[in-house]
């Protein structure tokens, strides 16, 4: 599932734990001749505020009453603050609770599958040997490059022949097949892993599930908790995916709930802005939670660009 | 002879192990694939039984449609500027950050935080954003430029898309931004001893060590670019604006209305068949080049 889409932000994601080794540079960097300008000042404050605007403006238009969105009079900075509109979402008027927790059900689901399965593959092509590993792993690396919409079309007749479509399921289930990304992943994190234990535990006669469940997995943990991370950002907010399975208001994830709402007004009449836009800060905070309290995770991994794949 | 059983049971875990990846790839990928291949060569509702039409789909395709010609080339279009631009912007704005400026940390999360504004989010924020009256427009007005209709004028309405790339140009900013961080010191201070200035060691030492990184994204963002799907679909809602329609239809968009808007399932399996083989030739010729602008360390030592 979107092997080629899903693999950039990750990729990314590892690039940036050197990053967090700057600070240990800051001796050498200070010996630097380029000073910064009160030009460079001027740069950064004006793109910064640029690029700002529109999440201000964001707030602002939450914050706008029903007459301030019909008569289209926003301005970039909140003047009013109808902080009712965050409870309002909750209530009669639009299911916005009901997206929150189907996000939440196709979310966790699928991190959980991931995590399952991507940490199994990933242990048996780094440490497990047998005929045809290395052709079977090179297959996995070929996969990355088949973009999502050339399955699209068969899978949905097969979820649909299968009676899932508009249930969460064809979010969920394909993900406890793991994914190429993921396997590659892990199985790098896992080739990095001293192996006297496993041998060790291999002579004391421990199965190779046992292995893996007492001494691989919580060795795993920074790794699928990286996956973990990249899994929940994905399907937090996929719109194609639940675009194409779920037709039930009731059924939709608030990335295409919130969507959706603008669609369904009065005609002539323009969408409810306001609450359009408290429904986009409900799906953009957990993203921006789930990053500062994963990026020591990321950190902690070694998967920077250098050596899984920018040569 | 202990040992060949033990490597059999070995190779006999490794299956099972790796059962979960072979069982989704031969159900969910080669399955697909080879049924898709032979959708693209019918005529199917997905209701009735699919009609057999030989390489048809992929003639009209390329001889007798005009949107898909159009989709095909809003596409280049956005990916030839959105993808660059994004890179640029990341590349300036990562410059002026490794300088010694105070309060690094804040402008650094400012530039990044849209970047973690998830999709549907950005496009229905700029959908107000860029509205003719809309804040973007105002502070255009503020240096005396009469913003455009962004979504409503045909001409505009990809420039609105590619705006809305530009806006994530963060994410590649941190990633140059780290990447500069790796650059060894001592090339810096030699060249600063040999009299070069600070634009000429830009160009000459920080930029050479950048080209991985910037192939990479390149090579990424132009997979990501040729595949763009929500942020048209929600930016220019076809039913409200049918005059900007087709003038910011792409590849993608244009493959699922077919699909799901019109049950042309083998249509649109052709047309995915065709945006791989666009996909495929343009990563190539990324890797084509790379001898000549890409610049790895480990080549010289």
């Amino acid at each position: 599932m979107a092997t080629v889409v899903s693999a950039a932000a990750p990729q990314q994601e590892g690039e940036k734990r050197q990053d967090g080794e700057e600070r240990t540079s800051n001796a050498s960097r200070t010996l630097r001749a380029f000073r910064a300008t009160p030009f460079t000042y001027a740069t950064l404050i004006v793109v910064s505020a640029i690029l700002s605007m529109p999440l201000v403006f964001v707030v602002s238009i939450a914050l706008s009453s029903d007459q301030t969105v019909n008569t289209n009079t926003f301005t970039i900075f909140p003047t009013e603050f109808h902080w009712e509109n965050f409870s309002r979402v909750f209530g009669t008027d639009l299911p916005m609770g009901r997206f929150v927790v189907n996000s939440l059900i196709i979310s966790v689901g699928s991190v959980i599958g991931q995590m399952v399965s991507s940490g199994l593959v990933g242990y048996a092509f780094a440490r497990l040997r047998a005929p045809g590993k290395n052709a079977l792993f090179l297959v996995v690396i070929a996969t990355m490059m088949i973009p999502t919409q050339i399955t699209m079309i068969p899978q949905f007749i097969l979820f649909k022949d299968l009676g899932w479509v508009n249930t969460y399921l064809p979010l969920i289930v394909p993900n406890f097949f793991s994914n190429a990304f993921n396997v590659f992943l892990v199985r790098q994190f896992v080739s990095r892993l001293p192996n006297q234990l496993d041998e060790a535990a291999m002579v004391d006669g421990l199965g190779f599930f046992g292995i893996y469940r007492r001494i691989m997995l919580p060795m795993l943990w920074p790794v699928l908790i990286a996956i973990g991370i990249f899994t929940l950002t994905y399907n937090w907010g996929d719109f194609m995916g639940p675009l194409i399975y779920l037709n039930d208001e009731s059924k939709m994830p608030l990335a295409l709930g919130v969507q959706y709402i603008t669609t369904t007004g009065v005609p002539g009449q323009p969408p409810p802005w306001n609450l359009v836009m408290v429904g986009s800060i409900l799906l953009t905070l957990p993203m921006i939670a789930v990053y500062y309290l994963g990026q020591r995770y990321l950190y902690e991994m070694d998967i920077s660009g250098g050596s899984a794949g920018v040569k | 002879m202990a040992m060949s059983k033990l490597r059999r049971r070995e190779a006999l875990w490794f299956y099972v192990f790796v059962s979960p990846w072979v069982i989704g790839f031969l159900v969910f990928l080669l399955g697909p694939m080879i049924s898709s291949i032979y959708l693209s060569l019918t005529d199917w509702d997905s209701f009735t039984p699919p009609k057999w039409v030989g390489l048809q789909n992929y003639i009209k395709l390329l001889t007798d449609d005009p949107v898909f010609w159009k989709a095909l080339g809003n596409t280049f279009h956005y990916a030839a500027i959105s993808v660059p631009l994004g890179l640029l912007v990341g590349l300036w704005l990562a410059n002026l950050l490794n300088k010694q400026v105070r309060a690094r940390k804040v402008f650094r999360t400012l530039i990044y935080l849209p970047t973690l504004v998830p999709l549907v989010a950005a496009a229905l924020v700029f959908r107000v954003v860029l509205a003719p009256s809309g804040p973007f427009n105002d502070v255009l007005g503020l240096v005396g430029i009469s913003g455009p209709q962004w979504l409503l004028d045909p001409t505009w309405v990809k420039y609105a898309l590619i705006l809305l790339s530009v806006w994530g140009a963060g994410s590649a900013t941190v990633l140059l931004l780290a990447a500069m961080k790796g650059i060894p010191q001592e090339l810096y201070e030699a060249a600063e001893v040999d009299g070069a200035g600070p634009v000429r060691q830009f160009w000459s030492i920080t930029v050479p060590h950048l080209t991985p990184v910037i192939f990479f994204n390149l090579v990424m963002g132009l997979i990501a670019a040729f595949q763009v799907f929500s942020q048209v679909y929600i930016l220019t809602p076809k039913a409200s604006q049918p005059g900007t329609y087709n003038a910011s239809q792409t590849m993608v968009p244009f493959l699922f209305d077919q699909a799901f808007s019109y049950y042309h399932m083998g249509y649109a399996s052709a047309i995915s068949w065709l945006l791989f083989a666009v996909i495929l030739v343009f990563t190539l010729l990324a890797f084509r080049t790379t001898r000549r602008w890409v610049f790895y360390e480990t080549e010289v030592k």
